[in-house]
């Protein structure tokens, strides 16, 4: 049955249909976004990001530093495509690659993680719809495919590294600081506040109470659940000696009219 | 050697299929373009008729959306709840496409185009084995249909299928060995009238 293949009008057409039958879909909230931003430095990729976007960002003590081999490639491509990278140079450990969507769609990453973009994110510069990720070489992988729909459109910079990890900082009170890695987390965690534009640290005991952890029961996870729902929590941003307060990270997802900021040392639950 | 990294494993599908749970178009055209191809070929042996199979994979489509929350993926993949689908749908087409007739039947499609002579003779060999398979499949249950067909033609274990039809492992080879039985002896005796039912197949 395989000299068989299905009507090209009417393949197109029906998935045209499809497509038309999901837009008028209501859309799901919680679809992964890529932040830039205010943030906490969490594992790797928002603080290694592309070689292209990693020159002159502040690189806290405890991230990986890429340390590219070879040339950038780059390459833009519509729908599903593989990418030839050459022969990896033999101290490469990982692959950077920074993907760019130029249309509205959802792009794929080999290993699954993906990068959606709609119409309002093309007005935006390439940054605030680029996603960047270093993902660990595995042997013999000298290519990269990116999966997408037939029409949509895209840009893949793409470069072997070598990748080192960097040693936490000790402050003069004894605590470590900087980013979460292989090693675990350190007493003072790296976050990006104002857009961006300071950089400074929360302590882990902190942001982990901001964030529900001390709850010790299930009569008050349901209390912080409902307090939660428009209730944001703000906490110290410290400079890396742990004492000197330059300014507040908030979390939470309270976004509406009624939700509140509050700073943690009101709320009644002990830290 | 060359390798790469692709996004063809269960565990990748898995993904994208979490992606077409929060409404996401473009995930689901993956899922389409990925087995649209398969999706039409099962039909096309369920139904031995072109413009039917067709409407079974518009229809298996839609429905793949219409119940996206309660598909049951099988080692990651939604395609034996796709091809069950298909073979449900291809049983009756008059009730399970009805929720669908209007939009199916505003779909445009080519003019009969037949390339060259090699293919019109492929197309003619494959609908003539897929009436006698239609034909066959028309005595046996809806769902002993779907784990003949993804069994023999898909390469599914009996247990991926019965995984989808909500049956034990047990029930799905007893049932798959009296099915195939049945088939045996249909296609046997279907043999003798191929040409006939190719005519049928072809109104």
């Amino acid at each position: 049955m395989s000299t068989l293949e299905m009507d090209p009008v009417f393949s197109e057409a029906l998935r045209e249909a499809l497509m038309t039958t999901i837009k008028n879909t209501p859309r799901a909230r919680h679809r992964w976004r890529w932040r830039v931003g205010t943030g906490v430095f969490f594992g790797l990729s928002l603080v290694a990001g592309g070689v292209a976007l990693a020159t002159g960002v502040f690189s806290p003590p405890g991230a990986p530093v890429n340390s590219p081999l070879g040339n950038i490639v780059t390459a833009t491509r519509v729908g599903t495509a593989t990418i030839d990278l050459g022969t990896p140079p033999a101290t490469s450990t990982d692959l950077s690659l920074s993907l760019t969507c130029l249309t509205a769609g959802t792009f794929y990453f080999p290993n699954g993680s993906s990068l959606g973009c709609d119409t309002a994110d093309l007005s935006q510069a390439p940054l605030y719809r680029t996603a960047s990720e270093v993902v660990p070489l595995a042997p013999g992988v000298d290519s990269i495919t990116i999966t997408t729909s037939t029409n949509n459109s895209w840009t893949l910079q793409a470069t072997y590294v070598n990748q080192v990890t960097t040693a936490w900082g000790v402050n003069a009170k004894g605590e470590t600081y900087g980013v979460q890695n292989q090693s675990g987390t350190p007493d003072l965690i790296a976050v990006v506040i104002d857009q961006g534009t300071v950089h400074g640290y929360v302590e882990e005991s902190e942001l982990n109470c901001a964030a529900g952890g001390n709850v010790n029961s299930p009569a008050e996870a349901l209390t912080w659940d409902q307090e939660s729902q428009n209730r944001n929590i703000s906490i110290p941003v410290y400079e890396s000696n742990g004492t000197t307060v330059i300014g507040t990270f908030i979390t939470g997802d309270a976004t509406g009219s009624n939700a509140v900021t509050v700073p943690l040392s009101s709320l009644s639950l002990k830290c | 050697m060359r390798t790469v990294l692709n996004v063809s494993s269960g565990e990748d599908e898995a993904i994208v299929w979490a992606n077409v749970l929060r409404n996401d178009g473009d995930a689901f055209v993956v899922i389409f373009d990925r087995y649209r191809d398969r999706t039409y070929r099962h039909a096309l042996r369920m139904t031995a008729n072109v413009h039917d199979a067709e409407d079974v994979v518009a229809g298996a489509f839609l429905e793949l959306w219409r119940r996206r929350k309660s598909v049951r993926l099988v080692d990651g993949s939604v395609l034996p709840w796709l091809l069950v689908t298909a073979t449900n749908l291809s049983r009756n087409l008059t009730r399970g496409l009805r929720r669908y007739r209007a939009l199916i039947a505003a779909l445009p499609r080519s003019e009969v185009v037949q390339s060259s002579e090699e293919s019109v003779t492929a197309r003619i060999e494959e609908l003539r084995l897929a009436a006698q398979v239609h034909r066959a499949l028309g005595r046996l249950s809806a769902s002993d249909a779907a784990l003949i067909m993804l069994t023999t033609y898909e390469d599914f274990s009996p247990s991926q299928v019965a995984s989808v039809l909500g049956i034990s492992n047990g029930a799905a080879r007893t049932r798959l060995h009296r099915a195939r039985s049945h088939m045996a002896e249909a296609l046997g005796s279907l043999e003798a009238t191929a040409d006939i039912i190719m005519k049928e197949s072809r109104r």
